[in-house]
């Protein structure tokens, strides 16, 4: 009951799937500056496919995996708001069992060793994810390369893809007018089916804004927008 | 004679096993003169550490009780507690921890901060120990105490910072840079004893003059006297160490020295840090509840002519008798003084009082707050408190965890019987953690613990030390069970059949209770069942709660609510609504669902990368849920939930996969339901015992 209430509610489910509900790949890109909730908005849109029964890897580049499990938890908890204690412990255990979180050092990510694990999991038949997480790539040093490489496992594999990516301060300001990548995404801006902008509203940080930047796969038409609990880091609420 | 205060050092010695506190211990033993020749933990001389006294722990190369030990360091009296390193023993570490004022955390310079080092470092921060940190083993291949100290900044989220380099590394490991004289010191002599102090070498003046700076930025931050100097480029050595010292006590500092006591480098520098940035007793706020006031909490001094406070917080039993290790908070304990117990107001007299090195002794007249001592002949059990006789104040209780594991043992024949209840009566008053019961369907023994080893340690004490020789049954695991919703009975107890007869009935109902493992409810109105049998009602409901009808394991979360019944004049009593009470619960148990729960340890599995996949796929074939996986460089953790069931004989099967180059470590984590497949069989497997039995 819960479940198929959380799932309904989500907003995230449109980056998922289409209205009729199948399961949609892709890549796609969640840009903010530090502190705006990009982790955030990444486990909402990874809920999605795990409350789904959808096996996720949460792929986290330079953070603990205590730090991860937290964010599904804490999350969790803040959208089951009037659940029952027991009812949402299960909820969280089934959530667990639909998730592996694999850390890396900053310094020894690369597509082929993320493929070797991926490998490892999937012949062993261990774990078999279609939705995929990467959080705290750091995109100003990471190399074209490494993305259209990772764009090529996306498609390989079959499953959605979805990075964080932090913007540089300068480039923060006119991007929402001209709907445009800022840096340093840009220089990738065609590698990605989907990109989200997380934006607060000039002059006032207690409301914060989803701009979706773009979207090729026509689930979410662009240009539209989603407000974000600046408290909880909960996306609430439907499309403007 | 009045000692002072302000030179006594209570520290304990943590880490993860094999990082070598051992060897450690036994070099601080050699430079405080406590000993006079060093044997190694795994020597070939075949005399062992001094710290590890007791047979097994040689034999094994692990420590496994902390001994208590005594030394003095430039002036400075200095109590160590050897502690020991693998999580089956955590409850030793615990209470070792409760007792100190601060602590050195060794890591391996290789190994860098493992699964056990984290744990170690939780239950400091629980009991608030300031510590500093030792990175050893910088005199092996692979050694990068930089690695290490960034991932002490990262996993264990402290606010780390070296207070000295190392001067070469792995072969090459000559001495340190003190960042604080900013002095090059070397360990000359046999065993490193002459020490002897130079300029630094100039290729390192560089990197160390880079280092001081980030050091002093960090520690001018708890000192406003330093940074003012800092600013205007003259800070002295007393301005640092003062600052570092503040730091490290607030619990937001942590400084790093670096060495290889094996090799004799960096130890006496350590002692220096004990004594310039951990705690005296004095600087340490201790509490204790006072059970006259409704256990409100008191702030005790360590002021030698107050009241007397002390805690027990390890027995051994030896060749004279139990022998009791006591630390003192508050007040001075004389031989010949009187002290109560405050668990149980039993009196006691202090006859003989020694101060304990390893396994030898010396004698001493009294011991004042902050003194770690031991006492002869008195009777109690770790964790109780002792004060004059006018008081009644008691240290807070330390957290004890429910054992998962159990097995059964028989002694081989009649003198092994008394010898085993000896070592028994014994090793559950040292360890809480550690039970023993008789089961009377059986009449088998059984002992429970935290693990497997644990368990296989007590065994092989058993034989050792008290020559009781035991067969050993299969480990069962601790099941339990639970019910998973409402349900109603309505029973009736009636036996009227001539005489005086017995009559009573109880309805109400079974529900799961979200937080605990029983509670009682009373919703009678009208009396329908007199007042005076309520509480058998209660009685009999505990009763059954042992032993559950779904495979005879105990029963745990389960509300009791009684809202109506009836009695008779004459042939009610208190065993008739005990009766009816455990009639009701077996009616309604089997209608509330009930389900089984299992012991769910929480696994770390290290090695090497390549096997990552391996071990990742031994994980998923015992039914243990993956949390996630840690990669750095060469080196790979693995995390996960997996039932204890499973886990028996994973070590063999784990060395086996990797060629013995990855090691795990498991703790108990949560007891959750077995999958229903895996419960049918547990069920069936249970039921046949208890038939054989009956």
């Amino acid at each position: 009951m819960l479940k198929t209430d959380l799932i309904a509610k989500n907003p995230m489910g449109a980056f998922s799937r289409d209205a009729a509900g199948h399961d949609v790949e892709r890549m796609g890109l969640v840009m903010a500056r530090p502190g705006l909730g990009k982790t955030a908005i990444l486990v909402q849109i990874a809920l999605d496919s795990n409350l789904r029964g959808k096996q996720v890897l949460h792929v986290s580049v330079g953070q603990t995996i205590e730090k991860a499990k937290v964010w599904y938890d804490d999350i969790l908890a803040d959208i089951s708001t009037n659940a029952k204690h027991e009812e949402l412990a299960a909820l969280q255990l089934e959530v667990s069992r639909n998730r592996m979180i694999m850390t890396f050092n900053a310094s020894t990510f690369s597509r082929p060793k993320l493929e070797e694990r991926l490998n490892d999991l999937i012949y062993q038949d261990i774990f078999r994810p279609s939705c995929m997480i990467i959080d705290g790539l750091d995109f100003s040093t990471v190399d074209r390369k490494t993305l259209a490489d990772m764009r090529e496992l996306q498609k390989e594999a079959n499953l959605s893809l979805w990075f964080s990516a932090v913007t540089l301060r300068e480039a923060q300001s006119e991007t929402v007018v001209k709907h445009d990548m800022p840096a340093p995404c840009d220089m990738v801006d065609d590698l990605f089916d989907t990109a989200i902008m997380v934006q607060p509203e000039a002059g006032d940080n207690s409301k914060i804004f989803l701009n979706v930047l773009k979207d090729s796969t026509g689930c979410v038409p662009p240009g539209k927008s989603l407000r974000l609990d600046p408290t909880t880091l909960v996306v609430w609420g439907t499309y403007f | 004679m009045k000692k002072d205060l302000e030179k006594v050092r209570n520290i304990g010695i943590s880490a993860h096993i094999d990082s070598g506190k051992t060897t450690l211990t036994e070099r601080v033993l050699f430079y405080t003169q406590k000993i006079h020749a060093i044997h190694e933990v795994r020597g070939k001389d075949g005399v062992g550490a001094v710290m590890d006294s007791m047979e097994l722990e040689r034999e094994r190369g692990i420590t496994i009780q902390s001994a208590a030990t005594y030394c003095t360091w430039k002036d400075y009296d200095i109590n160590i507690i050897d502690t020991p390193g693998h999580v089956d023993f955590t409850i030793e570490v615990e209470r070792a921890l409760r007792v100190l004022d601060g602590a050195v955390l060794i890591l391996c310079s290789v190994g860098g901060v493992q699964s056990q080092s984290i744990t170690v470092n939780r239950q400091m921060t629980r009991y608030k120990v300031p510590r500093v940190v030792f990175i050893n083993k910088c005199d092996r291949t692979g050694a990068n105490p930089k690695r290490v100290t960034a991932q002490i900044r990262e996993k264990l989220g402290l606010n780390a910072v070296p207070i000295q380099l190392a001067i070469g590394l792995e072969n090459d490991l000559k001495g340190v840079v003190d960042l604080v004289t900013m002095k090059a010191v070397y360990f000359d002599g046999d065993n490193g004893e002459n020490i002897r102090e130079e300029a630094i070498p100039a290729e390192m003046q560089a990197e160390a003059d880079a280092a001081r700076e980030t050091l002093l930025d960090t520690v001018s931050m708890f000192s406003d006297e330093l940074m003012e100097a800092v600013l205007e480029g003259n800070p002295t050595e007393e301005m640092i160490r003062a600052a570092i010292r503040k730091g490290t006590l607030a619990l937001e500092f942590v400084p790093v020295m670096i060495g290889s006591a094996y090799k004799n480098k960096g130890v006496q520098c350590l002692l220096d840090g004990v004594r310039d940035y951990l705690p005296a007793p004095r600087e340490i706020e201790n509490t204790a509840f006072d059970l006259d006031k409704n256990e409100e909490e008191v702030i005790l001094e360590s002021d030698p002519d107050k009241p007397l406070v002390c805690l027990a917080f390890k027995l051994e039993d030896g060749r004279y008798g139990q022998l009791t290790y006591v630390r003192t908070y508050q007040g001075t304990m004389r031989k010949g003084d009187t002290i109560v117990n405050s668990r149980n107001g039993k009196k006691a007299k202090v006859g003989r009082l020694v101060r304990m090195h390893s396994n030898e002794m010396e004698e001493i007249d009294s011991a004042g707050p902050g003194d770690i001592v031991a006492l002869f002949g008195i009777d109690c059990a770790s964790g109780d408190t002792f004060t004059t006789p006018d008081i009644s104040l008691s240290m807070s209780s330390m957290h004890v965890p429910a054992p998962v594991i159990s097995l059964s043992i028989t002694p081989v024949d009649n003198k092994a019987q008394g010898n085993m209840s000896k070592a028994l009566n014994r090793f559950t008053k040292e360890d809480p953690t550690f039970r023993t019961f008789v089961d009377h369907e059986t009449s088998e023994t059984i002992i429970s613990g935290m693990g497997e080893l644990h368990l296989e340690v007590y065994i092989e004490r058993m034989k050792r030390e008290y020559n009781a020789e035991v067969n050993v049954g299969a480990p069962q695991v601790a099941y339990r069970e639970t019910i998973t919703q409402r349900a109603d009975f309505n029973y009736t107890h009636k036996k009227q059949t001539g005489g005086s007869g017995q009559f009573a009935r109880v309805a109400g109902y079974l529900e799961p209770l979200e937080e605990g493992d029983y509670e009682f409810l009373d919703q009678i109105v009208g009396g329908v069942i007199p007042r005076e049998f309520i509480s058998s009602c209660d009685k009999g409901f505990v009763g059954s709660l042992a032993k559950g009808a779904l495979a005879g394991f105990p029963v745990n979360g389960v509300r009791c609510a009684i809202n109506d019944g009836a009695a008779h004049s004459v042939d009610s009593s208190d065993v008739a609504f005990q009766l009816a009470a455990r009639g009701g619960f077996k009616e309604g148990y089997m209608k509330a669902n009930p389900v089984l729960l299992e012991p769910i340890m929480k696994v770390a599995v290290e090695g090497p990368t390549e096997f990552q996949g391996a071990i990742m796929g031994s994980i998923n074939q015992r039914r243990g849920m993956i949390i996630g996986t840690f990669e750095e460089g060469d080196y790979t953790v693995v995390e996960a939930e997996v039932p204890l069931a499973e886990m028996f004989g994973y070590s063999t099967v784990l060395r086996s996969l990797t060629q013995g180059k990855a090691e795990f470590t498991m703790e108990f984590a949560v007891y959750r339901q077995v999958p229903r497949n895996v419960a049918e069989v547990v069920i069936a497997a249970a039921k046949k015992a208890q038939e054989k039995k009956s």
